[in-house]
């Protein structure tokens, strides 16, 4: 490419401030006509505030937006899409309820015939090799379909830059090589393309130029296919990466989850049950499911915890007990814990202080309850010592749940299950959103407690994890369960189909009528 | 704009007890303009109903009796609320724990004994609780909205009083007006303190508020109501029924609101008339949302709620203020109150103002 | 039943349901852009006195039924003020507008009480108004016709234009309209203001259609009926009229048996008199058990549109 190229859009000196947060600090670089150009930094790193100011959401407290080399001011969306910025949001801004054309619809700013408008959208997908069902409901819709009316609605505006947030956190790995099909051949029709990740290995393999944030700040500006991973994730964290200490090849134990035929009835209109789930923990193990979002982790998490008790008690036994039919604290007290995906709303309540959230699970097994009335002491006693043995940044037991980094609340959340020492702990997602300094000590925490002897089940979204922490690993889909496979010998290619629901011969034997 | 609001990392406890009163100033400097703009004496109306009603120990009594059923049912709103369980037809239910109490005294008419106030009590509570049973099987079972059920049922009540009082209770003795026959001696509420119209309803709902306060500061069963309001999601997860918290909040809350009626019936009435229902249930609303759904801080606004009923009747008699006045400051105060919750959360920043020096650039980008 | 009762008992039946029906469809429109004002008996108490005053001074009806509107509007701002631009929680805010109107209409009208005005009459000629049979299409007061093309208008609206799109847009998913770049407290504003609106019309009916002088709190529970109508109707304008006929039915059956309407007289008034906020729980658990309420329930219903910037 040219370097004489003049940019198509060129940030100088941008710069955002929220309460007590710098979350862009003087940051400048440009993005030229038919470039995929990657934004890298960790959560928290400032990219979405950065591109929420680009495509106008929110406005600059300082600095320059050039585009085509001219100063703008781009107001709000609709501006931006003037200038001819589109945008895939990382939670997509669909409307469940209506109708993929009424979706797309919305997303334009002019009003046209539908009948136009459906030529116009089977046109692109045409060109695009998508396929989409415009009367259908979006509720009724995959993630990776409607990953694509966002993209179709963006394309509609014929764009001149694309800005993709994270899009492939949802997707299989055979959907992530189609949408690189799709983005390659926009670049190189001229669009450009801001492409947010922070996900190394994808961004060697589709970007020309990667951007690296740091806490707010642009630390660095490089060519992806000169750097290795490595190196690029030392830039991005800032500090040199820190390796989990464990013991590859220890002996497992006796099996201490045992997980037979587990099903769930639909609990709501968005529900993804799971059916005739069967697998077993060791001790010492960490057992891994894989799976994209919404193919039922949500209700085997809450099957598991209690909060969805099963019909079957022999359906969950936990040390050889059925506990299929027992409630939430009935299983906790036998030692079976469990932190769901959400943190703040779920795993904890927001307005109360982290002594108040150590009441939510340990009350019982901590000993924090004497005829009926909560010993205050002992739950600020309790907090503490999660704390102060998680590193937690927070001002004390009194602190307020809600005002801790979500990387925090997720390492009280974790240390708070963790010190009641399980027999089986059941994790949702326990890195999701959180910084690469916390994750790496959940990722030791949940080392360490099945090197003690505990029974593990992480429910993850992110493969690498799975894989880097893992003894065995299960993909689900569908609100099926795949069989069970030694980490070592898994086939990465295997697995994407897994996710993607081509089940292979597992499905015959799992397939027996309830 | 030259203020800004800017989310508190927390919300500040200061401004979710200051705010209260900062809505009661404002509703008194409200008024006074409003009343002077349409034609009164503005400033005396606000005198003669805030200020006034605690100027004579005669009228504290006043606002004693008055005040206490606001703190009974007030009370119980405090804990449903909490649960965030909107139970808004505790007028229900105080009128049909006023007619269980009632149905129980004129049953034991003419007989003596200490059991029988005790036993109109129980009867007023299980009324209450019964009637708020009604919206509490519907929402638990059909998840039909608690609001609508609670209040359509205060409407059906109303009617309940008309027909027993034209019908199968009224006063043979009564010369044909819609009234029952007046309890008897063993059935009425004595006074507290002889020469007042004080009555035991009074150190009851002190009694209640500080009971009820240590049970939610203190125990499991306040924690679950506090949890399943904040987090529903993670009541269940930490193992607390939300459809058991849902029919506990409203018992307590139609128990305590039965509680009230029973008292009102044994006490100021003394026997069931068509005009028993006189809105304590909806005030009691207010009430709570004043006291920020304290148990303690509902004894105090209880009592300015009795304030605002005990001057509107004042100010009716002296400055000719007519009684609806009453009904549009304590809308002007809850309107107030709902203003001032931003307070709670946001602060107001001027935006010329620099930054404070310590701002980090923190690994966490505030969305 | 002979075809004259049955016309009487249609008409009384249609004119009883008009109140309802117009606070309804406002009510809805409100709810589809994801707010819930809990504030329509409030805002009809309003309606009722400033358009009973209105008339009982000038003797015009439409203006009556003009400053009922607007003056049904200006209330409902208070309302979209507090929830909107303070974030405000809505059903205690709602609730509040209530006890608002109803103190205001208390004060308001305190002077007027049994004071006679005309009813609203039809507009049109005394042949057809008065006639045996014909009377059933055209003896109505304007405000019926107009609550009728209310519907057809409301539904159109909603699902034929581009506005109601986005109206609906809004009500499903508020941060996502925002992302895209819609107004939506500009647009939650507007459908807080229409169902003002057409709640207060909805209070002039009272002094205007049914009993022709102003009684405190003489809206007597209509306005929650029409906010369990809305939650009945599962958010849609015909199946609203539908229900709010039936309520018609039920209160014409009621105002039957105070005439002593034969069969009817068994059951005691007082019972009558309840049966409207009975049947109102019985459909809301019908309704409820039939299927899952919530299916068709706008995405954020209730809740505070809370924008991170």
């Amino acid at each position: 490419m040219n370097c004489d190229t003049p940019f198509r859009l060129e940030l100088t000196g941008i710069t955002k401030r929220f309460p007590g947060v710098l979350a862009n600090d003087s940051v400048s670089f440009g993005v030229k006509p038919g470039e995929i150009h990657a934004l890298l930094g960790e959560n928290g790193a400032g990219k979405s505030t950065l591109v929420k100011m680009i495509y106008g959401i929110m406005q600059p407290d300082a600095g320059e937006i050039r585009w085509n080399g001219e100063p703008v001011t781009i107001t709000n969306p609709n501006a931006a899409r003037r200038l001819g910025i589109g945008m895939v949001f990382q939670h997509f801004s669909l409307f469940e309820a209506l109708s993929v054309l009424e979706n797309i619809a919305l997303g334009i700013d002019s009003k046209v015939p539908s009948r136009e408008l459906r030529a116009r959208i089977s046109a692109i997908m045409d060109e695009y090799g998508l396929t989409l069902d415009p009367n259908r409901t979006v509720e009724t819709l995959s993630v990776g379909e409607r990953q694509r009316i966002e993209i179709v609605r963006a394309l509609l505006l014929e764009p001149k830059l694309l800005i993709m947030d994270e899009p492939t956190s949802v997707l299989t790995p055979q959907e992530v090589e189609q949408l690189f099909g799709v983005l390659r051949q926009l670049a190189a029709q001229g669009c450009s393309i801001l492409y947010i990740s922070h996900k190394l290995h994808e961004i060697q393999a589709l970007c020309d130029t990667a951007t690296i944030l740091r806490a707010g700040k642009l630390v660095h500006t490089c060519d992806p296919r000169q750097e290795t991973s490595r190196s690029m994730a030392e830039k991005m964290i800032g500090a040199g990466l820190r390796d989990l200490t464990r013991s590859r090849d220890r002996a497992l134990g006796e099996p201490r989850l045992v997980v037979s035929k587990l099903s769930t009835v639909q609990a709501d209109h968005f529900d993804v049950p799971v059916r005739h789930v069967s697998f077993a923990v060791r001790a010492g193990e960490i057992f891994g499911i894989a799976g994209v979002a919404g193919n039922g982790q949500n209700a085997l998490l809450e099957a598991l915890s209690g909060e969805t008790p099963a019909s079957e008690a022999g359906a969950v036994a936990v040390d050889g007990k059925p506990m299929g039919t027992a409630d939430v604290s009935a299983r906790r007290s036998k030692g079976l814990s469990a932190v769901p995906e959400e943190r703040n709303g779920h795993a904890a309540v927001g307005d109360f202080t982290l002594a108040d959230n150590a009441v939510l699970t340990a009350r019982d097994r901590i000993d924090m309850v004497t005829l009926g009335l909560i010993g205050r002491d002992k739950a600020e006693a309790f907090a503490g010592k999660v704390i102060e043995t998680f590193g937690v940044k927070a001002q004390g037991p009194g602190a307020i749940a809600g005002s801790l980094s979500g990387g925090n609340l997720q390492k009280f959340v974790m240390g708070r299950e963790i010190l009641q020492r399980p027999s089986v702990l059941v994790v949702s997602q326990p890195t999701w959103g959180v910084d690469a300094g916390a994750a790496a000590a959940i990722h030791q925490a949940l080392v360490d407690l099945a090197q003690a002897g505990s029974a593990i089940v992480i429910i993850s979204q992110d493969l690498d994890e799975l894989l880097a922490l893992c003894d065995t690993m299960a993909v689900i889909n569908g609100g099926r369960l795949s069989r069970a496979m030694p980490v070592a010998e898994v086939d990465v290619e295997e697995v994407g189909l897994l996710m993607g629901g081509i089940h292979g011969e597992t499905e015959a034997s799992d397939a027996v009528p309830a | 704009m030259p203020f800004r609001l800017e989310k508190r990392p927390a919300p500040s406890r200061l401004m979710l007890y200051a705010t209260p009163f900062g809505a009661l100033a404002l509703t008194m400097i409200a008024g006074a303009l409003v009343f002077s703009l349409i034609g009164y004496d503005g400033l005396a109306a606000v005198q003669q109903i805030f200020i006034t009603p605690l100027t004579s120990t005669f009228r504290w009594q006043d606002l004693a009796v008055k005040a206490s059923p606001l703190i009974i049912i007030g009370v119980g709103l405090a804990v449903a609320y909490r649960a965030n369980v909107w139970n808004i037809g505790a007028e229900g239910q105080y009128i049909v724990g006023g007619l269980t109490g009632t149905w129980v005294a004129l049953a034991t008419h003419g007989m003596t004994g200490i059991w029988i106030l005790p036993a109109m009590v129980l009867a007023g509570m299980a009324g209450g609780m019964a009637y708020a049973a009604i919206p509490a099987f519907f929402k638990t079972r059909f998840n039909v909205n608690e609001i609508l059920t609670s209040l359509m049922l205060t409407y059906a009540s109303v009617q309940l009083v008309y027909y027993v009082v034209r019908g199968p209770w009224k006063d043979p003795m009564g010369m044909g007006f819609p009234q029952t026959r007046v309890f008897s001696e063993a059935a009425r509420l004595p006074n507290m303190i002889p020469g007042t119209i004080v009555h035991w309803g009074v150190p009851v709902a002190l009694l209640v508020a500080l009971v009820v306060w240590f049970v939610m500061s203190r125990s499991v069963f306040g924690y679950r109501i506090k949890v399943v309001g904040a987090a529903p999601k993670a009541a269940r997860y930490a193992g607390f029924s939300t459809n058991a918290t849902i029919w506990l909040a409203l018992l307590v809350s139609g128990g305590l609101a039965g509680l009230a009626g029973v008292l009102e019936v044994a006490g100021p009435f003394q026997r069931m008339v068509p005009g028993f229902p006189t809105n304590y249930g909806f005030t009691a609303i207010i009430v709570a949302f004043l006291a920020r759904l304290h148990p303690i801080g509902v004894i105090f606004a209880a009592i300015v709620l009795a304030v605002t009923f005990v001057g509107g009747d004042l100010a009716q008699t002296t400055t000719g203020l007519p009684s609806a006045a009453s009904g549009i400051f304590q809308a002007m105060l809850l309107f107030f109150l709902l203003a001032g919750d931003i307070l709670v959360r946001y602060r107001v920043r001027r935006v010329s103002s620099q930054p404070a020096a310590g701002v980090r650039a923190a690994a966490e980008a505030q969305p | 039943m002979t075809i004259g009762l049955l016309i009487a008992v249609t008409m009384t039946l249609i004119v009883a349901s008009t109140p309802i029906l117009i606070a309804a469809l406002g009510e809805l429109v409100v709810e589809r852009a994801g707010v819930l004002n809990l504030g329509v008996e409030g805002m009809m108490l309003i309606g009722a006195v400033t358009g009973f005053i209105t008339m009982f001074t000038t003797g015009n009806p439409w203006l009556a039924v003009l400053v009922a509107a607007i003056a049904g509007l200006l209330s409902s701002l208070i309302f979209g003020f507090l929830t909107l631009s303070l974030s405000a929680n809505q059903t205690a805010t709602g609730l509040a507008l209530t006890i608002f109107g109803t103190g205001f209409s208390a004060l308001a009208g305190q002077s007027y009480s049994a004071m006679p005005v005309s009813l609203f009459r039809s507009v049109f000629p005394a042949e057809l108004t008065t006639h045996p049979y014909l009377r059933v299409l055209f003896g109505y007061s304007p405000l019926v016709y107009f609550s009728l093309i209310m519907v057809v208008v409301v539904w159109w609206f909603l699902k034929r234009t581009r506005g109601g799109l986005i109206l609906r847009a809004v009500g499903e998913n508020d941060l996502s309209a925002h992302s895209i770049g819609y107004p939506v407290r500009a647009i939650r504003y507007g459908a807080i203001a229409f169902g003002g609106a057409m709640a207060g019309i909805a209070g002039a009916c009272f002094p205007l259609l049914l009993t022709p002088q102003w009684a405190e709190g003489m809206t007597a529970g209509r306005g929650w009926i029409a906010v369990a109508l809305v939650v009945f109707a599962s958010w849609r304008p015909f199946r609203l009229l539908a229900g709010a006929y039936l309520f018609g039915l039920v209160m014409t059956m009621e105002l039957y048996a105070k005439a002593g309407g034969g069969p009817l007289t068994a059951i005691p008034s007082e019972l009558w008199a309840a049966m409207p906020y009975l049947a109102t729980i019985a459909v809301l658990v019908l309704i409820s058990i039939r299927r899952d309420a919530s299916t068709n329930a706008p995405a954020c219903l209730g809740k505070p549109f809370l924008p991170s910037n």
